[in-house]
């Protein structure tokens, strides 16, 4: 594993769409410092390893399939309605293709 | 009559003392008083009608809506920039369930942006100021319904919990704070933060109205595959008064004074109400116990959220693009627009959270961070889960003391945050059913206590706060400003 960098932090940020200022770069680093601490604190716990991940917050999950019954969707022009563009039918974006 | 609690006005309307619509024009002028103070509101209303009252005891009262639930044709922001226009074109199902049973929306309140905070500070509107003391924080995320309540805008408002987001404001702010089992409330219209964590819950200023009003809320919803059936659990009947043979556990590491270096006055004080409060619950003959967690464990419990709710939150906001909703931006080419509109809207403190939660997902990184931290949530969970087979729940002071200052509340991840601080989030790793009242002032401001149970025992939780908070002269408190 390799340590996080300033150049790391801002290849992440550029991946999620967003730009981060010097400032906030560096509260990223000095706040990623303080989880790793934990983290070696975590690994250093007896039995850690043996545990399996929890990724739900109820072990008695049960999933119930609904009936494949066709409902109603929504109108048109509520799916219109928050876009920013549209014309006609349709969203409006920006030509992808050059 | 807007000050009361729940079946007081329900009285009050079915007897004809007072109209819906009266009351209606009562909560939108107290928002407008508080906006003006403590910034509460995104949207307060102003064309909420009063309406026929039915035998629902919601009916014609008024209630408040945290902004990250979908209002029909009501603004609903997320307190982002992001979202700054959007108006959905339906109803969160805990929503739609209040209206159904009459229940009026006369504002939309505050949140920190999305729900990714605990200060109440990060909304795009601005900081919310709590009600006793307006350089204070109401702590969030839920920090205007907590803030609304406390102020006496109605009895009611809907809050949002991932970390301790309805249970952490509602102490600040002297009321009620309840989060009932995982999956309870449907979570469907809800803007998610971190599914496997994130709860509806409800702010009151006292136990039975948190009862009433979840009574209505919950429920199995075809929209919400988490969701479950709780049509065996009523939660207003439950509340018995009855608490014979119940047993409590507080954990020492977190509560006992020693095993903090130079503590500050609050602190010690804020500890000392605690063993009280403890003292009282003995006295109605419910049996209490001292237990020991490993304090690595405990110390580990905020870092362990932070890495799992960020990770979760790093897929569910990847959705806000600004082509389908939000603000869009004027760039021409669509990388640059997203680019434009996620960097202008969102706070720093999301995009710092998004960041870490991309990082910790990585291939070459999820097994020391994502996969280690869901391995802790399993073993602190098991412990609680152990602990619960001898208790019918834990009892905990809520946070370090009365609500923190505004001055330098950065949201920030640091090697100062104490256990104590953080504890609630347990809440939500497991899903347990968890409340918080009030139970005395520190400094003239209010502080809480938290029951927290196993999962699918709300009626038990709830009627062990119900009569706690019988004993204690702080039931239907409305914050009254110290400074």
């Amino acid at each position: 594993m390799s340590k996080f960098t300033k150049e790391m932090v801002d290849s992440y940020a550029n991946k999620l769409l967003f730009n981060l200022t010097e400032e906030e770069n560096q509260m990223v680093l000095d706040e990623f410092e303080v989880i790793d601490e934990t983290i070696d604190l975590i690994n250093k716990i007896d039995g850690i390893d043996k545990l399996e991940p929890m990724t739900h917050a109820l072990d008695a999950f049960v999933v119930d399939l609904r009936e494949d019954i066709a409902e109603e969707s929504i109108e048109l022009k509520g799916a219109l309605r928050n876009a920013g563009a549209v014309e006609g039918r349709e969203i409006e974006v920006p030509k992808v293709v050059e | 009559m807007i000050d009361k609690s729940i079946l007081e006005i329900h009285e009050a309307l079915k007897n004809g003392v007072i109209t819906s619509e009266k009351l209606v024009g009562e909560s939108l002028n107290k928002s407008r008083e508080i906006q003006e103070k403590y910034n509460a509101f995104v949207t307060i209303v102003d064309d909420a009608k009063g309406i026929d009252v039915t035998d629902s005891l919601v009916s014609g009262i008024p209630f408040g809506v945290k902004d990250n639930f979908s209002t029909k044709d009501i603004l609903t922001t997320g307190s982002s920039n992001t979202l700054n226009n959007y108006v959905p074109i339906f109803n969160a199902t805990a929503v739609e369930k209040l209206l159904n049973a009459g229940a009026v929306i006369t504002n939309k309140t505050v949140l920190d942006e999305f729900g990714l905070g605990g200060t109440g500070t990060t909304g795009h509107t601005g900081v919310v100021k709590n009600p006793w003391d307006r350089i204070r924080m109401c702590a969030g995320s839920s920090s205007g319904s907590a803030c609304a309540v406390a102020a006496g805008v109605y009895p009611f408002a809907l809050g949002s919990d991932t970390g301790d987001s309805v249970r952490k404001p509602a102490a600040y702010c002297g009321i009620v704070g309840y989060k009932p089992t995982y999956g309870m409330i449907s979570r469907f219209g809800l803007f998610p933060f971190a599914s496997s964590l994130d709860h509806v819950g409800v702010l009151t200023r006292n136990v039975e109205d948190a009862a009433i009003v979840t009574d209505i809320m919950k429920g199995k919803d075809p929209h919400d595959m988490t969701s479950w059936d709780s049509s065996n659990i009523h939660l207003k009947e439950a509340l018995t008064g009855n608490v014979k043979d119940k047993k409590l556990f507080y954990i020492k590491e977190l509560c006992d004074i020693n095993n903090y270096n130079n503590p500050s006055k609050e602190l010690v004080d804020h500890l000392e109400n605690f063993h009280k409060t403890l003292e009282l619950c003995k006295e109605l003959g419910i049996e209490i116990s001292e237990e020991s967690v490993d304090q690595k464990i405990l110390d580990a419990i905020d870092s362990v959220y932070l890495i799992i709710a960020c990770a979760e939150a790093t897929s569910n906001l990847s959705n806000l693009t600004s082509i389908i909703y939000g603000p869009r931006s004027d760039k021409k080419n669509i990388n640059e627009m997203m680019i434009d509109y996620r960097t202008k809207g969102f706070s720093p403190l999301i995009k710092r959270r998004l960041v870490i939660g991309s990082y910790v997902l990585q291939k070459e990184n999820q097994e020391r961070y994502f996969k280690n931290a869901q391995k802790l949530r399993r073993l602190i969970v098991d412990i609680m889960k152990e602990f619960f087979k001898t208790y019918d729940g834990l009892i905990l002071p809520v946070g370090i003391g009365p609500a923190k200052h505004l001055d330098g509340s950065l949201d920030k991840v640091s090697s100062d945050t104490v256990a104590l601080d953080e504890h609630l989030q347990i809440g939500n790793f497991g899903g347990f059913p968890s409340i918080t009242i009030p139970n005395g002032f520190i400094n003239n401001l209010p502080v809480g206590i938290n029951i927290t149970g196993n999962c699918f025992e709300d009626e038990n939780v709830l009627n062990l706060a119900y009569v706690l908070e019988s004993k204690m002269p702080y039931k239907n408190q409305i914050a009254k400003e110290v400074n």
